[in-house]
């Protein structure tokens, strides 16, 4: 059994539906940026889209692509990440909810205001009868969607997957998790992310979809050789748990030539990453992706997103590298992709070249 | 497929803490639907479905220290206390241990009465924390004192803890865990009752499904698990399973964001790959579980697809909403434990407030409870909000 990552489609903060970012990312001094919107008309009907909030647009659009790319009209299961659901439409109907005493609500803000109203939509517009569900547990909510797939890969229930995580920052919710600390106040840059010293990243959002089969295409972007999740494991046990994915894969540690982490310039998040890489994975190239993507509950995607474009280009740009001391940045065959999630759910997927 | 059994079970709905009292209430056939207590709504007018304690008693309940928890957290806990107790995996721990819960509401029963000082001011902000459906899993959690392995979050409306039981059984069955607790928790909210009533499908009354004057749903809350564990880590451990969960399969209408298919398309191949799946015959499934919410829309469709699925043999079929309200995310584990019940002490649960069979439909729902029946197989249904589907099969353990 094997899985492919055959497409990818993103709508991020970086220039939509494009590959820009690999060589001349856009870097942002705000600690809260919203994405960038694609000319929808090319997805999504004006009168349709018109009714659609922004996170279903973008959900619709990052799919149809990835299905345009691969002539997959019909997944076997269509499988969702999103920490926070349809969190414009919640507000909006629980706004309205509490200034008009709970009287004269419109039913439409309700109706999507549910998490899964992202994936059945999908399904719905692509009238797909297969496999959906919608996993919504904070940052390692796309990881979930991605670990559901890849089980069922692996049991033979499945052939195709669509995998997808989106996640919209309201002002709103900005506002209330600002309160929590979750965003650093003042200028954003490169090096005060790098510098991980205080609370807090930088706020975005992120839409990404990928179709995953269990076969090549000629559009084959990589390899997805192995996922495991862990809840609050040790450092010894995130080891086990490697060397496990890595024997399936006849493969050791010294093969994995870097490693894409989800370090965001928050002190207590980057923390977990430093100590991880430096007692099991030292000397290993480290990719980050936060900085030129930003945080939200669904950036893990994009970290699996960035760790397969730099399989499929060959090639290890330097504005990714996180550790400054690099020894081999040579053409990556396997990189593992580690994301955790305040160290309590931690997800480790390792990727592998197709080019050869 | 490999064996996977049920080994034990926690519930807790508005007929009461646990299975023993939720037992008695079906064979007694005492609805708990009644006159809202403690949700604060305007519109209280609507009967529900409510768990008979204030969120502040049942902290006390499960001596749980001052602090912040949500309704929905405590429910879960509630249900998560008993099937750890039945299960007895705190004295015999399994060597790896998931928590897979489903919910859709999580901390909202906070969000909408504190929203406003969320945003102004800097009073109960600890409770934006537990706001969204990954934070209530994280409460629920705490109620196990050991180490869970895996946990996660679905949320896919009313079919949430019904896909939480199918995950856990391919952790299972992909070797990645030994046993997982799997079900669900929603507690009511302004939120959901306002959102329901906007969509103009809750009864007034008390819910009548598969009547041809059903009138919609009364919206119920509580919490359900069951934990789900491989063949070898039974014997391993010595416990006594219940059943074995024998099938399971999700799809998708792919119809409408609220709507169901005119034929009931996604309940019914929800139906038939579960059953294919388990390698039964379809006359071998000896009750059918219904979804059955009261709905014009839900019980016509899902009649439908019964209908298409089972054909002139249709088993007995009941919806015990008309004993709980829907509970909603919560649903797909409540009804999976009271299937299990009624396999386990071998009767029908029966479907209350029916009068009159719905015009397009072969069949009326079971009125009777028809004890010492021998029941084999049971198949539950969960369908959701988007068309998201589910069934699962519970199965007597073939002692043979």
């Amino acid at each position: 059994m094997s899985i492919y990552i055959n497409s990818i489609a993103h709508i991020s903060i970086q220039e939509p539906m494009s590959e820009n970012w690999f060589h001349s990312p856009i870097m942002y001094r705000e600690n809260y940026v919203r994405s960038i919107e694609p000319d929808y008309s090319a997805f999504i009907p004006m009168m349709t889209a018109r009714r659609m909030g922004l996170v279903m647009k973008r959900a619709i659009a990052t799919a149809l692509k990835t299905i345009r790319e691969t002539g997959i009209e019909n997944p076997d299961a269509i499988i969702t990440g999103t920490g926070l659901g349809c969190i414009e439409n919640t507000e909006k109907f629980l706004i309205a909810m509490i200034e008009n005493n709970e009287e004269l609500l419109p039913p439409t803000a309700f109706m999507q205001s549910t998490h899964n109203t992202i994936g059945s939509q999908i399904a719905v517009f692509l009238k797909c009868n297969g496999y959906n569900s919608t996993y919504s547990h904070r940052g390692t909510s796309f990881d979930s969607a991605l670990f559901d797939a890849v089980m069922q890969f692996e049991l033979e229930k499945i052939s195709s997957a669509l995998i997808n995580s989106h996640d919209e920052m309201t002002p709103n919710y900005f506002k209330l998790l600002s309160k929590l600390n979750y965003w650093k106040e003042g200028e954003i840059s490169e090096e005060v992310l790098r510098d991980g010293k205080s609370k807090g990243s930088f706020s975005s959002e992120a839409s990404v979809s990928f179709m995953l089969e269990n076969s090549k295409s000629k559009n084959t972007i990589c390899e997805l050789k192995g996922m495991e999740m862990m809840y609050e494991p040790d450092i010894e046990q995130i080891e086990v748990c490697l060397n496990k994915i890595l024997r399936r894969n006849n493969l050791n540690i010294n093969n994995i030539n870097a490693v894409v982490v989800g370090v965001s310039g928050d002190k207590d998040n980057d923390d977990i990453y430093t100590e991880l890489l430096s007692s099991i994975l030292p000397q290993k190239p480290v990719v980050w992706y936060k900085h030129i993507f930003g945080e939200s509950y669904s950036a893990s995607g994009l970290g699996m997103y960035v760790a397969a474009t730099i399989l499929k280009k060959g090639i290890l740009p330097k504005h990714l590298l996180y550790s400054k001391t690099c020894t081999d940045a040579s053409t990556p065959q396997n990189i593992l992709v580690y994301n955790h999630f305040q160290n309590k759910d931690h997800s480790l997927v390792l990727l592998s070249s197709c080019n050869n | 497929m490999r064996n996977i059994f049920v080994t034990g079970m926690g519930i807790i709905t508005s007929l009461g803490i646990g299975k023993d009292r939720t037992l008695q209430a079906l064979q007694q056939k005492k609805s708990s639907i009644g006159a809202m207590k403690y949700l604060q709504t305007t519109h209280n007018n609507f009967p529900v479905g409510e768990v008979q304690l204030s969120t502040d008693e049942m902290g006390d309940f499960l001596n749980v220290p001052d602090g912040t928890y949500t309704r929905t957290a405590l429910l879960g806990r509630i249900a998560l206390k008993e099937a750890l107790q039945e299960s007895e995996i705190n004295e015999k721990r399994p060597k790896r241990l998931a928590l897979i819960s489903g919910t859709t509401v999580g901390g909202m029963d906070k969000s909408e009465i504190f929203y406003n000082d969320f945003l102004s001011g800097d009073k109960h902000t600890e409770y934006i924390e537990t706001h969204d459906c990954g934070a209530t899993t994280d409460l629920i959690s705490k109620e196990y004192q050991g180490k869970f392995d895996v946990i996660t979050t679905i949320s896919t409306a009313c079919s949430s803890a019904a896909n939480a039981v199918i995950l856990g059984a391919n952790l299972i069955k992909t070797g990645r865990v030994d046993a997982a607790i799997v079900g669900g928790s929603e507690c009511l909210s302004k939120f959901h009752l306002n959102g329901f009533k906007t969509l103009m499908i809750l009864d007034s009354e008390h819910n009548k499904p598969f009547d041809r004057n059903r009138n919609g749903l009364n919206l119920g809350e509580g919490a359900a698990f069951i934990v789900i564990e491989s063949e070898e880590s039974v014997n391993e451990r010595n416990v006594n399973p219940i059943c074995k969960l024998s099938g399971y399969a999700n799809t998708c209408d792919a119809f409408h964001q609220t709507a169901t298919s005119p034929n009931g398309e996604g309940a019914f191949l929800a139906m038939e790959k579960a059953i294919q799946e388990s390698g039964l015959k379809k006359s071998d499934i000896d009750y059918i579980n219904a979804h059955g919410t009261g709905t014009d829309n839900n019980d016509l469709t899902e009649g439908i697809a019964i209908m298409r699925v089972f054909g002139d043999k249709i088993p007995p079929v009941s919806s015990i909403k008309s004993f709980t309200g829907h509970t909603t995310s919560a649903a797909g584990s409540v009804e999976s434990v009271i299937s299990i019940l009624a396999l386990k002490h071998n009767f029908i649960p029966v479907n209350l407030n029916f009068t009159e069979q719905i015009e397009e439909l072969s069949f009326k729902p079971a009125t009777e409870m028809i004890p010492n029946k021998d029941l084999k197989h049971v198949i539950t249904n969960s369908f959701g909000f988007g068309g998201n589907d589910s069934s699962c099969i519970f199965s007597q353990i073939d002692l043979s």
